[in-house]
């Protein structure tokens, strides 16, 4: 578990609404450089919309955020070299080969073609993506296409990656490989922050934050979280503080009857 | 620099690796422009007519064959029961019917003026109108011949110099110009190449967007580096060379192979149709912002080109039209980009001449391409 | 064959639809929209032509016969004082469609002969317009010549008499082209859109893991667009009954059963080209091309299929608008019988029977795969 001070993202009151639905409420975080950071929370919790502001594709609607000491509001576009993204689709481009959407998003973060082959030979070999190179991106199975994804979004060596959903669709055994990878990168300093839904992930992570209805409702290491609940998996500690959230909400609707 | 490269490489990948879609791109104009160019006519030639001569005299028959002897008709039956006219035109087997009374003849011999009967199926109001043309005009021709061969030369002049006293009928001489074989193949394809312009940029970009936006790297893009108006770039720029190309092949397939003269500058051509474009392309983008999915996006993209193409002059020309469709005909980029290259082709026609249409269609797409740049770059946020 | 399953496909494919308000609105608005410009623009009279006149005689005769043409709402005229060779720069600048030159003699030659011989130049850019330019002119010209007492010298008389519509309006002949149009655009294009976006995504395979058959799927998936299309064309139906008065002469029974006829013959087709296409783009592009172009092109909805070369008119024997065209029009306007109607009906039979089961099959050997 890193021990250092550096905050790599930072978020104060982060609220993002959507009309009147609002989908983040007051959240405020820290996250240190080279944590594994898992969101968790059922779907709609806002989770995934956390994610998209911190990499400048929402704005916030009130409160701060600051990336890699990168304010989300001014200095959206230089936060944007400085991070990975992968989208729960994959967003890779299937008509293409792997080769070649590799060229390409290298190509975006402006690494030039020597940097671009030394990046590919890693991915091939730490990803075992070595056979597919010219294969159509379409004829992979999902486990590769997750690990292309992957690959895609830290060609450029990002610092801070943002994960939503990775592993959505994936077999299990992918699954724990994929984490495996998580793992060495956040070893390697890079500060990742993944959202799930399965709550067994939240293990993998150094500390985890979890949501529900927009709020956090509870942001600790899994450790800790599973000794103050009493609860022997993260998945138990969620069933019961958003069993508890609803119950209260339930009292909060009752009392105005 | 470097990014924009990038995503020109890609589009160029993906296009090219798309067989289908090449083969649209390339092929389609093409057999377009065949149908077109043959298919669009207003000639009206065989019109089914069926001869109800009730006479039977010699007169009679001549007339018949002088109907029968030209292409413009072409007689389908012969009857001489006046219902069967209406049920042949209610079974589509008869278009116009030619009525000899009986007694015709005769009257004609006696100079009685008698009068022949045209029955015609007026469902298409231009054929009926045309066709009725057609048969005023024979009728005319086979009376004064009747009337010359009849009276003999001399009578003829005679009651000419009767008639016309001092007075003499004016007549005409005319010259088509630009087009004297009145080919409609010269008019018509000059517009096909307008509308080549407007489809392939139009859906290209609209689905192209689109498609981004719909799997999802639309997004994954917003979050790298690259600057909008760079994928824009590196994305109209594939689709602009695609254009070019297809209208190279349009255009080399319409003067090699239909002969259609052209009379003006080809990089007069080429300039103003880059901007013209401008407004297509900018069509394209500001679809990808409303549409959700190819599909919707594609029926936007039709429901447009189908309205610039009605209200474009391409087949309809615009001066027909009752004064309130025509003064609508001004928002419609496509009425100036048509005039603008059948005047090039047909009439050689330079710039200041040009300049009536090429100024409110450079201004339409200066707007729309910025506004749907603007636009564009105003989405999630 | 299941009929709770097909209707419960036919139930998704329906919210499918209804959830797509924009293509909705756009399968509404645009034949409505179509209507308007082919029922009022679609007109080959000429209107207030520019006509440039060059009077070299400037005689009263001559102003006489200018006068002929400013009272005929067909023509324009105004008098340029330049020289012939101006014309082409008028011409260029659409100034004026036709030019009118009148020789210094006019007013001698009309006394002594032996003709009086007007120039017409006229702007064939558009062959079609020129030639009706010069038609009008020539009918003006008539006139005047009738007008001062010449007599055209024809022993005999013509009568006619327009069957079904007698004033010739365009209306009355476009209205059930727009039909035919809408029915294949919805049955053809929808269905290869509809099938062709399953196979992409997928959500093919979930429903063949269930009970459901494959001729259920295509029954039920094409259900709601056969009704889709018959709410579209009932609102261009009744536009044309009462905006533009089109009459209504034949049997209603009928023309529903054969409307029906005709959308399974285009649905057929639509259904052929799913199954030969693997993208959507690419379905989208060919239905364009091999069904909605051809239909406006070939089938006789705008242009005489007698007219064109003959090549292409055996392409047109395989465009069901084409029978539809004669089978509508006919109903509306002539009050067509089935009697009258027996070969496109055979034809749009064949069609029908033969697209469909060869696209079943195809479809279930799809499937397999």
């Amino acid at each position: 578990m890193p021990t250092n001070n550096e905050i790599a993202v930072k978020t104060k009151d982060l609220t993002r609404k959507f009309g009147r639905f609002v989908a983040v409420n007051s959240v405020s975080m820290e996250v240190h450089r080279g944590e594994i950071f898992g969101f968790l929370g059922a779907n709609g919790a806002g989770k995934t919309t956390v994610i998209r502001v911190l990499c400048g594709l929402l704005q916030p609607s009130a409160g701060s955020a600051t990336v890699a000491d990168l304010d989300v509001y001014s200095q959206s576009e230089q936060i944007k070299h400085k991070i990975g993204y992968m989208s729960q689709r994959f967003s890779l481009y299937e008509d293409l080969t792997v080769e070649e959407n590799i060229e390409f998003y290298g190509g975006i973060y402006g690494l030039t073609k020597g940097q671009i082959r030394n990046k590919e030979e890693q991915i091939f070999t730490s990803f075992g993506l070595g056979p597919y190179g010219h294969s159509l991106t379409a004829s992979l199975p999902l486990g590769f296409k997750q690990r292309l994804a992957l690959g895609c979004a830290i060609l450029h060596d990002p610092p801070i990656l943002f994960l939503d959903e990775p592993t959505s669709g994936v077999d299990p055994k992918a699954r724990r490989e994929f984490w495996d990878i998580i793992h060495q990168t956040s070893e390697e300093g890079t500060t990742v922050l993944v959202t799930t839904h399965f709550m067994e992930e939240a293990e993998y992570c150094h500390r985890v934050l979890i949501m529900d209805a927009g709020r956090i409702i509870a942001i600790d290491t899994p450790h800790n979280l599973k000794k103050l609940h009493q609860k022997d998996s993260v998945q138990d500690v969620f069933v019961t503080l958003v069993r508890r959230e609803l119950e209260g909400r339930k009292e909060a609707d009752a009392s105005y009857v | 620099m470097q990014r924009i490269t990038n995503v020109i490489v890609k589009e160029l990948r993906q296009v090219l690796r798309d067989k289908p879609m090449l083969a649209i791109i390339f092929l389609v104009p093409i057999v377009q422009l065949f149908l077109l160019a043959f298919a669009i006519t207003t000639e009206v030639k065989h019109i089914k007519l069926l001869v109800v001569d009730l006479d039977r005299s010699t007169v009679s028959r001549h007339i018949v064959e002088t109907f029968a002897h030209t292409d413009r008709f072409n007689v389908v039956g012969y009857t001489t029961d006046l219902r069967e006219i209406r049920q042949k035109m209610r079974s589509w087997q008869v278009q116009m019917a030619l009525v000899i009374p009986s007694g015709f003849g005769g009257q004609l011999q006696r100079n009685l003026k008698p009068e022949l009967q045209v029955v015609i199926d007026g469902v298409d109001g231009n054929t009926a109108g045309v066709s009725l043309g057609y048969a005023r005009g024979m009728f005319t021709r086979f009376g004064m011949d009747y009337a010359k061969e009849r009276g003999g030369i001399t009578q003829f002049v005679q009651r000419l110099g009767q008639q016309f006293m001092q007075v003499r009928p004016v007549t005409t001489e005319e010259r088509m110009w630009y087009n004297p074989d009145l080919s409609t193949q010269q008019f018509m394809i000059p517009a096909i190449v307008v509308v080549l312009l407007t489809i392939l940029p139009m859906m290209l970009s609209a689905m192209s967007l689109v498609k981004e936006k719909e799997i999802g790297t639309l997004e994954q893009l917003m979050v790298t580096p690259l600057k909008r108006q760079e994928l824009l770039i590196g994305k109209l720029i594939p689709f602009l060379i695609l254009t070019y190309v297809e209208l190279s092949i349009v255009m080399t397939v319409a003067i090699l192979f239909f002969k259609i003269p052209m009379n003006g500058s080809y990089i007069l051509l080429a300039f103003l149709a880059l901007l013209y474009l401008f407004t297509t392309i900018g069509l394209g983008i500001f679809i990808s912002t409303i549409g959700h999915s190819q599909q919707q996006a594609m029926f936007i993209a039709w429901f447009f080109m189908v309205f610039m193409i009605m209200l474009g002059g391409f087949f309809i020309p615009i001066e027909n039209m009752p004064f309130a469709l025509q003064k609508l005909t001004y928002l419609n980029p496509m009425r100036y980009s048509i005039r603008i290259v059948r005047d090039i082709f047909q009439k050689g026609s330079s710039l200041p001449f040009l300049a009536k249409d090429v100024i409110p269609m450079a201004l339409f797409g200066f707007l729309i391409f910025t506004f749907s740049v603007v636009k564009f770059h105003k989405r999630i946020k | 064959m299941s009929s709770n399953r097909i209707l419960a496909i036919a139930r998704k494919e329906f919210f499918h639809i209804i959830y797509d308000f924009r293509t909705l609105l756009i399968i509404f608005i645009m034949p409505v929209m179509q209507l308007i410009i082919f029922g009022y623009a679609l007109n080959m009279e000429i209107q207030r032509v520019d006509m440039a006149i060059i009077d070299f005689s400037r005689s009263t005769e001559s102003r006489h016969l200018v006068q002929e043409f400013s009272g005929s709402r067909f023509f324009r005229p105004f008098y340029y004082e330049g020289a012939v060779s101006g014309l082409d720069d008028l011409f260029k600048s659409r100034k004026a469609s036709v030019a009118m030159v009148i020789p210094h003699d006019f007013e001698t030659r009309m006394r002594t002969g032996p003709d009086v011989p007007v120039q017409l130049l006229i702007d064939a850019s558009d062959a079609n317009a020129a030639t009706l330019i010069n038609m009008y002119c020539t009918q003006v010209i008539l006139n005047y010549n009738e007008g001062r007492g010449t007599k055209t010298l024809v022993p005999l008389d013509a009568r006619s008499s327009i069957l079904f519509n007698p004033n010739l309006k365009s209306s009355y002949f476009f209205v059930p082209g727009v039909i035919a149009m809408i029915l294949v655009m919805i049955s053809c294009l929808l269905t290869s859109i509809t099938i062709t976006r399953e196979k992409e995504t997928g959500t093919m395979e979930q429903i063949l893991v269930s009970p459901v058959r494959p001729s259920e799927i295509i029954l039920g998936k094409v259900l709601p667009y056969v009704a889709l299309a018959f709410a579209d064309a009932s609102v261009v139906v009744f536009i044309g009954l009462v905006v533009f008065r089109v009459p209504f002469n034949g049997s209603f029974l009928l023309l529903v059963a054969l409307t029906t006829l005709y959308i399974i013959a285009a649905l057929s087709l639509g259904l052929t080209i799913s199954t030969r296409v693997r993208t959507q783009q690419v379905a989208m592009m060919l239905a364009q091309v091999a069904t909605i172009l051809p239909t406006i092109m070939l089938s006789g909805l705008v242009f005489p299929i007698a007219s064109m070369p003959k090549l292409l008119q055996y392409v047109t024997y395989a465009i069901p608008a084409r029978y539809y065209l004669l089978i509508v029009r006919g109903i509306f306007l002539k009050g067509s019988q089935l009697a009258h109607l027996l070969e496109p009906t055979l034809f749009l039979v064949l069609m029908a029977l033969v697209l469909l089961i060869t696209s079943v099959r195809r479809f279930s050997m799809n499937l397999e795969r």
